[in-house]
């Protein structure tokens, strides 16, 4: 049995007087890929979030318990959030590529970082990020081009390379393929596969058949609650809860 | 089913009759509007007519050209060419020499008559001709000099021959002057280089532009240095980093009403502070160009807090997942995508500066200052406090002057709205 990488304990989440999330405890084990899924509104978003303290930049939202990766909690005072996203990186439910070249979008992390001593290495980290990402042979020859003027598939990966560059432990995806096309989705779930490989992978998603294809453990929200958290197979397959087993089989939410 | 059909007449009755109302509703709505348009394009076509038929002339004047003989000994006594020389030469003598000679003017009160037809300026101009073309001293040159305002407005026939004498500005010899002058051809009617490359003057034919353009655009420039990185931080601290509170509010509200204060406001709190406290000189496009940069500043904070909010926040979410800071989210990502629309409130806020005369006149830069400022802390005045004054001056020709400097005003302010729309136009960037 693996250690788990990110260890939550009785985390509650509020949007000023309303509460999203409702104590929730959950381990998330290393380079596997944990799905969460849920009605819209159960707070799995909002619980993904708070795994790399994004939900700081939002107004009167207040977060009680624990989180903690690699043994460290993240909410402690003396936490910088800067390198704990270079650690947890995120890619959105919209590609939101920044409006610069596609070389610039993936230098930017790395930049800001300093993880670079000087071009020639900036360069080799942009490429393996892209490579990484499977788009470096469909830019490689317009990498000055502006990184919105790729297909939403492609800028997607361009996102998922963008936080790859700067060599993150944890990738966390919010409804990464909800604005693609199935064959768009269908790439960016097999990158997914691949990346797990290195990286432990959080991924928030919609389709539960998307859950069922590219996760191992799967965690179900409903109303701020995890409901269930287990191996996505048995999940699938042998519900313990008989709200999962409605929600998976279509029958509300 | 009669009785339904009756019902449903009446349904449809009702409804036609709604209808109706609705539709002249709507008529009335557009009508007005179409109005209203329509009213608003005459008093712009009023306005243009006006101004332009008052203003274009102004742009021309009358000159006379005279043979001058270009005497080296008397022109420049030190023989240095410098400025002292000049100023014990005679070039004024020569002028009225050419004159009097052109006319055969001979008498006191002729003499009196035939010069007063030449502009106040004329040595003025002579000296500059001789500094221009050296080569030429010794000889005799026909020179153009600028033509007495009275005497131009002759011309132009705002002075009637049928008024007597007495009344007006113009004598009867002089009229005669004019017109033989007129039948030698000498008289020519041209852009007026005074208007463009002259400064204040009291002489209409001599008055220009150039003193209060260069005071413009002094003035804009320390308004804009200061102005717009003060209005682009402040607003992006209020819509960034600023804590949502009570005192934040305040601060808002108060930037919100500051847009709304009279100018004059200002230029007192520019006299009582820049000049009382801090004992800056008065006049100075530098105290102007602060007064009207505080001015400035509520307009500019507001257009560049909205532009701001016009970025997606999904790119600020972006730079802040790679781990970006929020400052570096804020500089390297939403600020360059803000800068156009902030640019634009800028220059719209800058136009509105340009106009602006009575915050000036409080911090005296109404002052009448000749010399042309070659700095920011060189006394001068500005285009529409120039427009002030010469609106004030009695003379004919100031009318005139004060149409074309208003049309050069307005050109200005097209332009610079103009360059707001070709930097917004090519900075703007989708995403």
């Amino acid at each position: 049995m693996t250690d788990p990488v990110v260890r939550c304990e009785n985390v509650n989440i509020y949007y000023g007087e309303k509460q999203a999330i409702n104590d929730i405890s959950i381990d998330i084990l290393p380079k596997q890929i944990t799905a969460f899924i849920g009605p819209s509104g159960c707070g799995k978003s909002t619980f993904l979030r708070s795994l790399n303290r994004m939900n700081d930049t939002i107004d009167g939202c207040r977060m009680e318990g624990r989180i903690l990766i690699d043994d460290e909690d993240i909410y402690a005072p003396e936490v910088d959030v800067v390198p704990l996203r270079a650690r947890v990186g995120m890619v959105f439910q919209k590609p939101n590529p920044f409006p610069k070249s596609i070389f610039d979008n993936v230098a930017y992390g790395p930049k800001i970082h300093g993880l670079a001593k000087s071009s020639s290495e900036l360069q080799t980290i942009v490429e393996h990020a892209l490579k990484g990402s499977g788009l470096w042979e469909e830019v490689k020859d317009r990498l000055d081009q502006p990184g919105t003027g790729l297909s939403g598939g492609q800028q997607q990966r361009l996102c998922i390379a963008r936080t790859i560059a700067v060599q993150p432990e944890i990738i966390l995806m919010d409804e990464p393929c909800s604005a693609l096309d199935p064959i768009a989705t269908a790439k960016i779930e097999a990158l997914m596969t691949d990346l797990a490989k290195d990286y432990t992978i959080i991924i928030v998603t919609h389709s539960m058949q998307q859950a069922a294809r590219v996760s191992q453990k799967t965690a179900f929200f409903h109303l701020g609650d995890l409901i269930e958290y287990g191996d996505t197979t048995q999940m699938f397959t042998n519900p313990r809860e008989s709200r999962t087993q409605d929600y998976i089989t279509g029958r509300f939410g | 089913m009669t009785e339904k059909t009756a019902q449903q007449k009446q349904i449809e009755q009702r409804l036609q009759n709604s209808l109706k109302g609705r539709r002249a509703k709507e008529r009335r709505f557009v009508w007005f509007g179409r109005s209203a348009i329509a009213v608003a394009l005459i008093f712009l076509a009023t306005l243009f007519i006006s101004i332009g038929t008052k203003g274009i002339p102004g742009f021309f004047q009358h000159y006379v050209t005279l043979n001058v003989s270009l005497d080296a000994q008397r022109l420049d006594p030190l023989g240095d060419m410098s400025d002292q020389s000049f100023f014990d030469g005679e070039a004024k003598k020569l002028v009225y020499e050419a004159i009097y000679a052109e006319l055969e003017a001979s008498g006191r009160s002729k003499k009196k008559a035939a010069r007063q037809i030449l502009s106040n300026g004329s040595d003025v101009r002579l000296v500059s001709f001789v500094k221009n073309n050296i080569d030429k001293l010794d000889t005799v040159q026909p020179v153009k000099l600028a033509l007495d305002d009275d005497a131009d407005s002759y011309l132009r026939g705002f002075i009637s021959k049928d008024t007597p004498e007495k009344l007006r500005r113009v004598n009867d010899i002089q009229i005669e002057y004019i017109e033989a002058l007129q039948a030698k051809g000498l008289i020519s009617y041209e852009l007026s280089d005074y208007l463009f490359f002259g400064s204040a003057s009291r002489n209409a034919e001599m008055a220009g532009i150039k003193g209060a353009f260069f005071g413009s655009i002094y003035t804009l420039f320390i308004c804009f240095i200061i102005a717009f990185p003060l209005g682009v931080a402040t607003a992006v601290y209020l819509e960034v980093f600023a804590p949502k509170n009570k005192v934040t509010e305040i601060i808002e509200i108060n930037i919100n009403n500051l847009a709304a204060v009279p100018s004059v406001v200002f230029g007192i709190l520019g006299l009582a502070i820049f000049i009382n406290i801090f004992g800056l000189p008065r006049s100075i496009p530098l105290v102007g160009g602060i007064v009207l940069a505080l001015m400035t500043l509520p307009t500019i904070i507001i257009s560049s807090r909205a532009s701001i909010r016009a970025v997606p926040p999904s790119i600020k979410d972006g730079a802040l997942g790679v781990g970006a800071s929020e400052m570096q989210a804020t500089f390297h990502h939403v600020v360059p995508l803000a800068i156009p629309g902030m640019l634009t409130g800028a220059i719209i806020g800058m136009a509105q500066a340009l106009g602006e005369t009575a915050p000036l006149l409080m911090i005296g830069m109404v002052a009448f200052i000749v010399d042309i400022p070659n700095s920011v802390t060189d006394p001068g005045t500005v285009l529409p406090v120039q427009i002030f004054m010469w609106a004030d001056f009695a003379e004919r020709m100031f009318i005139q002057k004060t149409s074309s400097a208003i049309i050069i005003l307005l050109g200005f302010l097209i332009a610079m709205n103009g360059i707001a729309i070709l930097i917004r136009r090519k900075l703007e960037r989708r995403w």
